[in-house]
């Protein structure tokens, strides 16, 4: 007969083991925004075994390098929006921070659990993608590092197995000369699911022409990515409305080419573009 | 749904969890299912059924509670969770018959209708005053986002909240 145990282990050595003992039968619960919810529905067959890290001390926490910034998977959305390491070198995160859920929700919600679940509409993941971040992996077999950009599958589903931990996130901090921006479109104003996000990060030269842009749209594609195709009409130009609307277009028709057109395309296909571009418009 | 599921499974062998915790500055030592909700706890075990249980999953926060001083839905806490944390529920604000000024000035706004949003919003009105004595219209709006009234009279809430007369002294 299936039980379920509620484990809090004190330590990472103690939470690798419980996980390789119950193998893929236990379920990590971090701010439990998400995991409380699934377990709720009748539908879903309980995990044996809860293990609730929130004694993971080690596990929380932002701290910066000379050149980067390392986020704990702990950290509260209350905290990310809160810390002023990332509103200085990351304000695209900070943005993104702020928008995620209610007050409530970013009090107890974490960028962890944010990435793990990995739901299409996550609002940290696009900036942590167009950050460059990576990813601290941690189980009995050993540790390893994993570009953010490699590790999602598709929506709800990551390439990390079930014994692994997520030990923190990793990327270099935003030079002073780039500039960044996250936007979001929801249903309404509080505790809306992204319908559609953009992360923008624009470099510039001195004498004002693009020398380097990140763009990544949120709930848009199967799986996160970055817009390759349209950053490369933007670097070396100089910055024009023009411009930034021909980029939206080209992000919109790549989103069309991936997932065909549906019911909600012709909503989808001028939003997209018309974030884009304010994205990039408003990248300070 | 949620216990109800799980005890078709095995409500005889779950494993009960001893807790220590703070609930309103009172200290109790609980041994509990680990299937509990911080909502159902308050509500069924300890008979605090000032918190409501609306939607339950995050979204219309009137089970809003504070955590260690922070605004939380109480619904998406496994009880579990608060061994060695401090609960404070919308029960802690009067103290006897004496009503605490935030509900004061609630009730001199006309900012309670049916009264079911009411615990949730003060409690999140609280978290706000508590770490910022003299909120925008804005920022009060935000602190209360995470709060549904389906009476729709939000106007009076900010009001209230707005011209409250919690002085940091009077807490």
């Amino acid at each position: 007969m299936k039980q379920f145990e509620y484990f809090s282990p004190k330590n990472v050595v103690e939470t690798c083991a419980l996980l390789k003992e119950f193998e893929n039968d236990a379920q990590i619960l971090a701010g439990g925004t998400d995991v409380l919810i699934e377990l709720r529905k009748s539908s879903v067959k309980p995990p044996r075994a809860i293990i609730d890290i929130n004694r993971l001390n080690e596990l929380k926490g932002i701290t910066e390098t000379e050149s980067e910034i390392i986020i704990k998977p702990l950290t509260t959305h209350t905290e990310l929006g809160s810390s002023s390491s990332i509103k200085k070198h990351a304000r695209l995160l900070h943005i993104a921070a702020h928008v995620i859920g209610s007050p409530q929700i970013r009090n107890r919600g974490t960028i962890g659990g944010n990435i793990m679940n990995a739901a299409a509409c996550a609002d940290t993941v696009p900036p942590l993608m167009a950050l460059d971040a990576t990813v601290k992996l941690l189980s009995v077999n050993g540790e390893r590092i994993v570009p953010i950009i490699d590790f999602f599958i598709k929506p709800y589903q990551t390439i990390a197995i079930k014994n692994e931990l997520l030990m923190e996130i990793r990327f270099p901090k935003l030079l002073d000369s780039m500039k960044s921006m996250f936007l979001k479109l929801g249903r309404r104003n509080a505790l809306a699911i992204s319908r559609l996000s953009v992360a923008a990060i624009l470099r510039k030269s001195d004498s004002g022409l693009i020398q380097e842009v990140r763009i990544v749209p949120g709930a848009a594609f199967p799986k996160w990515q970055r817009m390759t195709e349209a950053e490369k009409i933007l670097v070396g130009q100089k910055p024009s409305k023009e411009l930034f609307i021909e980029t939206g277009k080209r992000v919109s028709e790549a989103m069309i080419s991936f997932t065909g057109r549906r019911w909600s395309t012709e909503y989808k296909e001028p939003v997209i573009a018309v974030l884009v571009r304010r994205a990039l418009e408003t990248c300070q | 749904m949620f216990e109800e599921h799980w005890k078709l499974v095995n409500e005889n062998d779950m494993k009960k969890v001893t807790i220590h915790t703070s609930v309103n500055h009172k200290h109790y030592e609980l041994e509990i299912k680990p299937n509990l909700t911080l909502l159902s706890l308050l509500r069924e075990e300890l008979g605090l059924t000032g918190t409501k249980c609306g939607c339950e999953v995050g979204e219309c926060g009137a089970c809003t509670v504070l955590m260690n001083g922070k605004a939380v839905n109480s619904c998406l806490v496994l009880a579990p969770q608060i061994d060695g944390q401090e609960i404070v529920t919308v029960e802690e604000l009067a103290i006897g018959n004496k009503l605490h000024p935030l509900q004061e000035s609630f009730l001199n706004h006309d900012a309670v209708h049916c009264g079911f949003c009411t615990p949730g919003m003060l409690m999140s009105a609280k978290d706000l005053l508590d770490h910022n004595s003299n909120p925008t219209e804005e920022e009060i709006r935000t602190a209360i986002s995470g709060n549904l009234c389906r009476c729709s009279g939000y106007q009076q809430i900010v009001d209230a909240i707005q011209n409250n007369n919690v002085s940091p002294l009077k807490g």
